[in-house]
């Protein structure tokens, strides 16, 4: 103790460091498992009951028709091993009946009868009680409403089946009327929703009721005979950790796997604990390195720190071992002497190391972690103890016996011998190959895996040491210049820096601790940068809610209605065609969608966008529901492949709201004729564009000829006749291929359209109006499907039709979709095709405001269009933040500041180690006469270089070593289908830890400069002990 | 200041130094400290090394504590010949028969102990060796160190230290009380006063001491001194009275008063007196020689 007291500080010193370098290594298996706890837990709050819990049932007639006896639900029960249960609820037993009321007519429902332990508690009664006795029930108040089975009442339905095989009948008293309460208990079963529902294949079927309830008796007693009977297993939550979870995911697969010994019938489980655990291992697997990795740098750091402390403390101790040497106590007793001293500091630090780590887990996951996670000192902190004492141990050992092996006539040296040329040290020499080759090895690709975590570590050491050696005799020289110039300051200040151990030291140091501090910046915010673009990608705009409905047009109103503009919102429709590997197609509004959609790492140009956009011409409208058109000069013919004259047909293509396309035909030509009056009935009251005029004729038959269209009138008895002009020519399409003739327009004025048809045995010829695209432009991500011409191909129309379509740009990633993906304008894709039910109709919100939220859906509920699910980028971004791998790299930030923190640590101790030795030199600078301002100058420069040198360097090992890491560093729990990786630079982040480093760094050498000069008093020079 | 006590040879060490040579060698230079010294001191004697500084002094007194191995020559203490005792046989003569006290009370001394523990650390390495020691309250009762024995040092006088490490240097009761400027930095009583007790110990106990010392004072106080000068043996005081010694292979170094009086080159012949003594004589020399 009096030892420690008369040297406080560098036993203070001492002891942070290796509390320090305990504490970093005690922390490691504590934040991982905290992590762990903290992953079990969201795992099992974010799954569903049905995941979590395991249910066991057993019906017969499943698997076998007959298997014998039922086995009880205590039976089944039984089947989750024993060793299992405490990680469960007690058990839910329970039986399930048919009860198909007799005498089983028509308007006679059907459904389950079902009893569950525990039922009463979980259900609310609005009338009457819970089923006590056999043969009581209880209804659901939509069964009472529907079927009339009020309290008092009863029904028959098949009971028991009695020793000669023949079924009884059981009569079911209803006492009272139920309410489901909502909660895990039921295992998700809903017990209502079917009162009065049929379910019908064609012929007529009876009605459904809801579940009953009954009691246990009404099956013990045989009054109805079961169909299943089951026990389920609620999760414990507050039972099952990370050790629980992933013993049960095997144990409940094991069990779904293997025949149970009651009966023969196999047991069915349900659960998802397996695929939970797995995840769970998966995810702790990811990170079983990086945390270890991340904390071992900063040990490594504390560890190094702490020989270079000791190092100097026992250089400071050279008079006390050579005395002890002169006094006859030998090299070991010498090592003695500094053991008996050093040994139980770095020793007892164990306690507040182990202390800090304690308390740094119980802070950090706090911080870091969701949810409450439990706090656990398990055997793995304690083996990390036990190591840290031990490599304190050895640290001590070696750095004191280093001095304790000296003779004793270099030990009695004032000044000890050190040197201070070009040459590097044996141990250095050896540290500087072997870190370098790794790197190297790293460099070049040699090697692989997490361990690259340790790059920049390892790289900043070689750096450093280099750096330490080189800038020692280079500032004795540039000192020695600067004297000889007379510039007595600066070279007094790099004569002092060159002089003092310290020097190579602080360099070392704080190159290593600066490179931490910037990998571990770059490493946290390129982390966050990522799992930020990719969940900006997988959601694709901050909320996308989908609708459930196809009625585009409706959707489309509301949302022109609420954001006319397009700013907020934007429609979008999937469509997903048939096959695993077809690519989807996203019908998008370029103008609104260019706004709202995320791009990581930016979108499409406008001149892009613009490509998508729809044939530039108007409709042809019609309002009415009958039509008038007049067909004249008609030379139509059409000849059959026996060369015989056959009828041609002759129609229009209508498109109505919907985007449903009317196929009408108008009439028939037999031959040529003058003028022919068409009057139709059509669905357009709501309004159709006119898109198409086609002939038909039989298969393989020619066409040839040519019609004038005018006249063409629609009518409703609530509009009046309005006369629509088909002309020009130039607003039709003119059709040709080789292979099947040409449909080609003309037209002498506005109003009417002549039709010029030769077809080759194609049928039907359609001429398709302007306004609807013959081909879509689209921009395309990934490859062109197989077939296409060019950058001519097809892909899905809105309804499910092929769709020419021409590629006029590529995109990196399409937001929200498949690699595969192909974007199109909604216009183009909408006109003449209709919706269909299997596409995926979407809103696209530019900001995840639920005021604005709950405008659509108010909105779009008026409609009758119900929200199926909503998506936001907030919940993804949460699901990619709660991972392993997110939690494994926000340690950076301890990391870097911890590291920060060490290096300050140095700078101090270093201060202290040699503060007596310092002053007395500007002391003896005062008693030349130097004044004290001067002095204190010297003492701040003679620090303050090798710390913006150790931060350059660092900063650039840090930097380097990052690119070397940080592709093998996991970012996500498993990697996004579409890859968003951008492992460049932070530079935001790193010039910030630069900056810090420099702050905390710089700062505290001027502090300590000044301090020391402050302490250069002449009494110094007369001190001898 | 003069003492005229005879030592007692009872424990002390006898010293001798055979042709001695010492060399620093460092990046490239070499540096002949001692260049053939022949030395003689009596077990029990108090013997003062003087001599200006670098003549090799504080060298010598490191080669007799074996801290140095001579480049050539042989160093003998005791039975023991220093210069080829194994490290194993250096420490036991460090626990047991020869002391070293360095220039400067502090590093003698270890700071976070007081003297008493300072002198209980002194005696470990000799008890664990057996050797049956004094208690080190009478070890430091014996420099009269009393009430100091047990206050920090930091609170001792500088004359005080001196005495506490002397204690420490005597602790072990060894044979060669080695001493590098013992009374530097002390004011004059302080400095008589650790004089006084080195001589006393040396009386009492039959310690061999030599110390180095460039204080006149203090060379006045010795029975007998050495000069070294240029690594060599340059003369020898006994009683006050100065005597150049002829080395073994003849030569006659001339005391320093003499030297100012002959420029080098100076031809000088030995004249037998008839009452024995031998005259120098100093021949003229003419131009051409």
């Amino acid at each position: 103790m009096r030892r420690w007291r008369y040297r406080p500080l560098q036993a203070a010193a001492v002891a942070a460091l290796a509390a320090l370098m305990t504490a970093c290594a005690a922390f490691a298996p504590l934040y991982y498992r905290a992590m762990q706890q903290a992953l079990t837990d969201i795992t099992l709050s974010g799954a569903t009951v049905i995941d979590t819990s395991v249910q066991l049932s057993m019906t017969p007639g499943d698997e076998f028709y007959d298997a014998g006896p039922l086995p009880q639900p205590e039976q089944l029960a039984d089947q989750l091993p024993a060793a299992y249960r405490s990680d469960f609820h007690e058990p839910i037993l329970g039986y399930a009946a048919n009860a198909g009321v007799l005498p089983g007519g028509l308007t006679d429902p059907y459904g389950d009868l079902i009893w569950r332990s525990g039922q009463c508690d979980h259900l609310s009664f609005t009338d009457g009680a819970c089923p006590a006795g056999p043969g009581e029930i209880a209804v659901s108040a939509a069964d009472v409403k529907t079927f009339g089975l009020d309290v008092g009442s009863s029904v028959r339905i098949a009971g028991g089946t009695n020793q000669n095989g023949s079924s009884s009948v059981a009569r079911l008293k209803v006492v009272g009327v139920y309410e489901q309460q909502v909660s895990d208990y039921w295992f998700g079963q809903s017990l209502t929703g079917r009162s009065g529902v049929v379910i019908s294949t064609g012929a007529p079927a009876p009605p459904q009721h809801d579940v009953w309830i009954t009691s246990r008796d009404s099956f013990d007693n045989a009054l109805v005979d079961a169909r299943s009977s089951s026990a389920g297993y609620l999760i414990d939550d507050d039972a099952v950790g990370v050790d629980e979870l992933l013993a049960l995911g095997p144990a409940v697969d094991d069990l779904a796997h293997r025949r149970p010994d009651v009966g023969v019938t196999p047991v069915k489980v349900v659960s998802g604990l397996p695929d939970l655990a797995h995840g769970v291992q998966e995810q702790i697997d990811q990170s079983r390195v990086t945390v270890p990795l991340l904390m071992a740098q900063l040990c490594l750091l504390a560890i190094v720190v702490l020989w270079l402390v000791l190092l100097a403390i026992t250089e400071q101790r050279r008079p006390e071992v050579a005395l002890a040497r002169l006094r006859g106590r030998g090299r070991r007793g010498a090592r003695r002497l500094l053991l008996d001293e050093l040994l139980p500091i770095t020793l007892l630090a164990v306690v507040p190391g182990a202390l800090l780590a304690v308390l740094a887990a119980w802070v950090v996951p706090k911080v870091l972690l969701p949810g409450s996670v439990r706090f656990e000192l398990g055997w793995p902190f304690l083996a990390a103890l036990l190591a840290s004492a031990v490599v304190l141990t050895g640290v001590t050992v070696v750095a004191v016996t280093r001095v304790a092996r000296e003779p004793v006539e270099r030990l009695l040296r004032r000044v000890p011998p050190r040197s201070t040329g070009w040459a590097l040290g044996a141990t250095d020499a050896i540290v500087i190959a072997g870190a370098g080759g790794i790197v190297v090895v790293f460099a070049t690709g040699g090697l692989d895996g997490p361990i690259a975590l340790a790059a920049p570590g390892l790289l900043a050491i070689v750096v450093g040491l280099v750096l330490a050696h080189l800038t020692t005799p280079t500032a004795a020289l540039y000192g020695r210049r600067q004297l000889r110039r007379g510039r007595v300051r600066v070279g007094v200040s790099m004569l002092d820096a060159a002089r003092s151990p310290a020097t190579r030291r602080i360099i070392a140091i704080v190159t290593l601790a600066s490179a931490l501090a910037v990998f571990s910046a770059d490493a946290l915010i390129v982390g966050q940068r990522n799992r930020a673009t990719a969940a900006a990608q997988q959601a694709g705009a901050p909320r996308v809610l989908d609708v459930d409905s196809n009625d585009l047009a409706d959707i489309r109103a509301v949302l022109a209605d609420i954001d006319p503009e397009g700013d907020e919102l934007t429609p979008v429709v999937r469509v997903h065609p048939p096959g695993d590997d077809a690519p989807d197609t996203l019908a998008v509004i370029a103008s609104s969608f260019r706004k709202i959609a995320l791009f990581p790492g930016g979108g499409p140009s406008d001149a892009l966008w613009d490509k998508l956009a729809p044939p530039d011409a108007e409709p042809i409208d019609i309002t009415g529901t009958e039509l008038d058109i007049d067909a004249d000069d008609s030379t139509l013919t059409s000849k059959r492949v026996d060369n015989k004259l056959t009828p041609v047909t002759l129609g229009l293509d209508l498109v109505n709201q919907s985007g449903e396309t009317l196929h009408t035909t108008l009439g028939t030509f037999a031959s040529a004729s003058a003028h022919r009056h068409f009057h139709h009935l059509v669905s357009c009251s709501e309004g159709c564009h006119v898109t198409g005029v086609w002939t038909s004729t039989l298969p393989g038959a020619t066409i040839e000829g040519a019609v004038t269209l005018r006249n063409l009138t629609a009518r409703s008895d609530t509009s009046p006749a309005q006369v629509v002009p088909l002309g020009p020519a130039e607003q039709w399409t003119k059709f040709y291929t080789r292979e099947t003739g040409h449909v080609s327009p003309s037209s002498t004025t506005p109003d009417e359209l002549t039709v010029t048809f030769q077809g080759q045995g194609v049928s039907p010829m359609t001429m398709q109006q302007r306004w609807l695209p013959t081909v879509v432009p689209a921009l395309v991500a990934g490859p062109l499907p197989p077939g296409g011409s060019g950058n001519q191909f097809t892909l899905t129309g809105l309804d499910g039709g092929v769709q020419p379509a021409a590629k006029v740009g590529s995109l990196d990633r399409v937001p929200a979709s498949e690699p595969n993906t192909f974007v199109t304008d909604l216009e183009s894709l909408q006109r003449g095709r209709s919706v269909l039910a299997t596409d995926r109709v979407q809103v696209w919100f530019g900001d995840d405001d639920p005021a604005l939220l709950d405008q659509v859906t108010d909105a779009l509920s008026d409609r009758g269009i119900a929200v199926a699910q909503t998506t936001t980028l907030r919940d993804i971004k949460r699901s990619y933040d709660e991972s392993a791998a997110a939690w494994s790299l926000q340690l950076a930030a301890l990391v870097g500041t911890v590291a920060l923190l060490i290096a300050l640590l140095v700078l101090v101790v270093s201060a202290v180690s040699g503060w007596r030795f310092r002053t007395r030199d500007f002391a003896a600078l005062r008693m030349s006469g130097v004044p004290i301002r001067s002095i204190r100058s010297v003492a701040v420069a003679a620090q303050f270089p090798a710390v913006l040198v150790g931060v350059t360097a660092g900063a650039l090992s840090g930097l380097f070593g990052a690119q070397l890491a940080m592709p093998i560093v996991p970012l996500f729990a498993s990697a996004p289908e579409v890859s968003t990786l951008d492992l460049s630079a932070a530079w935001g982040a790193v010039v910030l830890a630069v900056v810090l480093s420099l702050v905390v760094l710089g700062a505290g050498s001027v502090i300590i400069g000044r301090a020391l000069a402050s302490r250069a008093e002449l009494r110094r020079l007369r001190e001898t002990l | 200041m003069k003492t005229t006590a005879t030592p007692r040879a009872t424990t002390g060490l006898r010293v001798s130094t055979q042709r001695l040579v010492h060399i620093y060698r460092s990046e490239g230079h070499e540096v002949a400290a001692l260049s053939g010294v022949d030395l003689e001191v009596g077990a029990g004697e108090m013997v003062g090394l003087l001599g200006p500084s670098g003549a090799g002094k504080s060298t010598l007194l490191s080669l007799l504590a074996g801290v140095f191995r001579p480049s050539a020559g042989k160093v003998f203490v005791g039975q023991t010949e220093l210069s080829a005792a194994s490290p194993n046989r250096l420490d036991e003569m460090r626990a047991l028969e020869v002391s070293l006290m360095l220039q400067g009370a502090g590093r003698n001394l270890l700071p976070y102990f007081t003297p008493l523990e300072n002198v209980e650390f002194a005696q470990g390495a000799a008890r664990r060796a057996g050797k049956e020691l004094p208690d080190p309250a009478e070890v430091l009762a014996a420099v009269g160190l009393v009430a100091e024995a047990g206050r920090p040092l930091g609170e001792l006088s500088p004359g005080h230290l001196q005495l506490a490490a002397l204690a420490v240097a005597m602790a072990p009761r060894p044979g060669l009380l080695l001493a590098d400027e013992p009374t530097s930095q002390l004011e004059h009583s302080a400095r008589d006063l650790v004089l006084e007790r080195m001589s006393l110990l040396n009386r009492e106990l039959g310690t061999t001491v030599v110390l180095v010392t460039h204080d006149p004072d203090v060379a006045a106080f010795l029975p007998r001194t050495i000069t070294i000068r240029d690594g060599r043996v340059g003369g020898e005081g006994r009683s006050g009275e100065e005597y150049a010694v002829v080395t073994p292979d003849g030569f006659l170094p001339l005391p320093l008063h003499v030297r100012e009086n002959l420029l080098p080159g100076t031809l000088v012949r030995f004249h037998l007196g008839e009452d024995g003594t031998y005259t120098l004589v100093q021949e003229a020399r003419d131009a051409d020689g």
